[in-house]
């Protein structure tokens, strides 16, 4: 076998398909059996390219004739696959005659394999954007429990170190009769209504900077002052409670369910930090926390009480009036103030 | 969390493989391959990814009323079913699939049989 037969029968039987056509004509001379496998019988000297539909010959005829060379893509079906094979011409001589050498690649595969990365990374993508979703949630509801710089250090160490805040007012809030109302309403119902109060209670608190730390039944405590300190943090507490109880006026003119509270106010220190490991939740603690609670009962319906501590600090948009004294867990007499809005100053407003 | 069998198996590396194994495998099967004639070559290759995925816990989930959905203009007859379910038994097994996980995969996907067929 001579090395030219040798080389024509390796050309038939490799797996890139090998076409050679007259330059001028662009009738085939040759191609291998790869070739004719995916395009089908043809003939020696027929029109190879009019196989290929929408196949620009003219950009094919300059490219040959500027560069010697032309690459392009085709797309067939070979039974019910999609076949992708990238068209190589190049222009060569064949004894003399100028002839263009045309190789062809499958490229089917590469085809298959993008557009399987397309179909994942699509996927991935929305998974991706519904975990940011899901996260965004999760912080969101972190943050209605704790101030945002707990929330910070939390994400970020796992763990809270309490830390004090001093001073702060704490503004503690019940129900007078709660018991009563439960007992005489539909569990679902004094559930509805608590909602509607403490989400205007919410709103009142965010307004004044008095937000809410805890609402267990109908005990609902806020703090002014935590996390980042302010001079004004009486003032806050005591705007919060007496917009609190202009809204119970209001609400009870046209609701059925009367709702009466009364309101204990302190300044002075609390600690704040996260407790519990599984069912954690962000609480404040300490002499203000017990003072505020130990004068709401002190609170007649519809009053706040509030210590010296916060008197000293209001200004005179608020009056103060002496309304007997408490003893404090060390043993101290704690003198008790009813605190209202100065009527003017209520009705510049 | 126990790990799904997309992760177990090396995850959109080799299930790539499967998806392409089981792509060629469906077209070259004269029951099956039709119901694939008219349709793009990227819509074929996206409808296994996600089904590969979805069957191994990967990332794509299918509700029962979208695989309903989604097979409903075709005549899958019980035959056609089978023919898959053999088709994608051989793919899983030749892969290094484990016996029992080709269980808990075609299992998923016996599951569905009532959505899609006759």
């Amino acid at each position: 076998m001579t090395i030219a037969a040798i080389n024509e029968q390796l050309l038939r039987a490799i797996g890139v398909g090998v076409a050679l056509l007259d330059l001028q004509s662009l009738r085939l001379r040759f191609c291998n059996d790869t070739f004719r496998g995916w395009f089908g019988e043809m003939e020696v000297g027929s029109k190879l390219l009019d196989q290929f539909q929408d196949f620009d010959v003219e950009a094919l005829q300059a490219a040959l004739a500027a560069e010697g060379r032309y690459t392009t893509e085709t797309t067939f079906r070979l039974r019910r696959r999609t076949m992708t094979v990238a068209m190589d011409f190049n222009r060569a001589l064949d004894e003399d005659e100028p002839i263009a050498v045309l190789v062809c690649q499958n490229i089917s595969r590469i085809k298959e394999l993008e557009s399987m990365i397309d179909s994942y990374s699509m996927m991935v993508e929305r998974n991706t954007r519904e975990i940011k979703r899901e996260k965004e949630q999760v912080e969101k509801l972190l943050l209605n429990m704790m101030p945002r710089s707990v929330y910070e250090e939390y994400k970020t160490f796992g763990i809270v170190t309490p830390r004090l805040y001093d001073p702060v007012s704490v503004v503690c809030l019940d129900f007078v009769g709660f018991s009563e109302m439960v007992s005489a309403h539909e569990p679902g119902v004094i559930v509805s209504e608590l909602n509607d109060i403490y989400t205007a209670f919410d709103r009142i608190g965010e307004q004044f900077g008095c937000a809410r730390i805890r609402a267990v039944g109908d005990l609902y405590i806020g703090v002014a002052g935590l996390p980042d300190p302010t001079e004004d943090h009486a003032q806050a507490a005591a705007n919060a409670a007496i917009r609190f109880m202009r809204y119970l006026n209001q609400r009870n003119g046209s609701h059925p369910i009367q709702w009466r509270c009364r309101v204990g106010i302190a300044s002075g220190a609390v600690v704040g930090s996260v407790v519990g490991v599984q069912k954690y939740i962000y609480d404040v603690f300490g002499p203000a926390v017990i003072t505020a609670s130990q004068l709401r009962y002190k609170a007649e319906p519809m009053t706040i009480s509030g210590n010296r501590a916060v008197v000293e600090r209001l200004g005179d948009e608020f009056t103060a009036a002496e309304a007997g004294s408490i003893t404090l867990s060390d043993g101290s007499e704690e003198t008790v103030f009813r605190i209202a809005a100065e009527m003017r100053a209520a009705q510049e407003r | 969390m126990e790990k799904s069998l997309f992760d177990k198996y090396g995850g959109f590396s080799v299930v790539s493989k499967i998806v392409l194994d089981l792509y060629d495998r469906l077209l070259d099967d004269d029951d099956v391959g039709p119901f694939f004639d008219e349709i793009d070559m990227a819509r074929i290759v996206d409808h296994q990814t996600k089904f590969v995925s979805s069957l191994m816990g990967g990332p794509a989930s299918y509700t029962d009323d979208q695989i309903r959905k989604m097979h409903a203009h075709l005549e899958i007859h019980q035959l056609h079913f089978d023919k898959l379910q053999t088709l994608l038994r051989a793919t899983l097994a030749d892969h290094g699939v484990a016996p029992e996980d080709q269980d808990a995969i075609l299992g998923a996907f016996e599951a569905r049989r009532n959505l899609v067929t006759e």
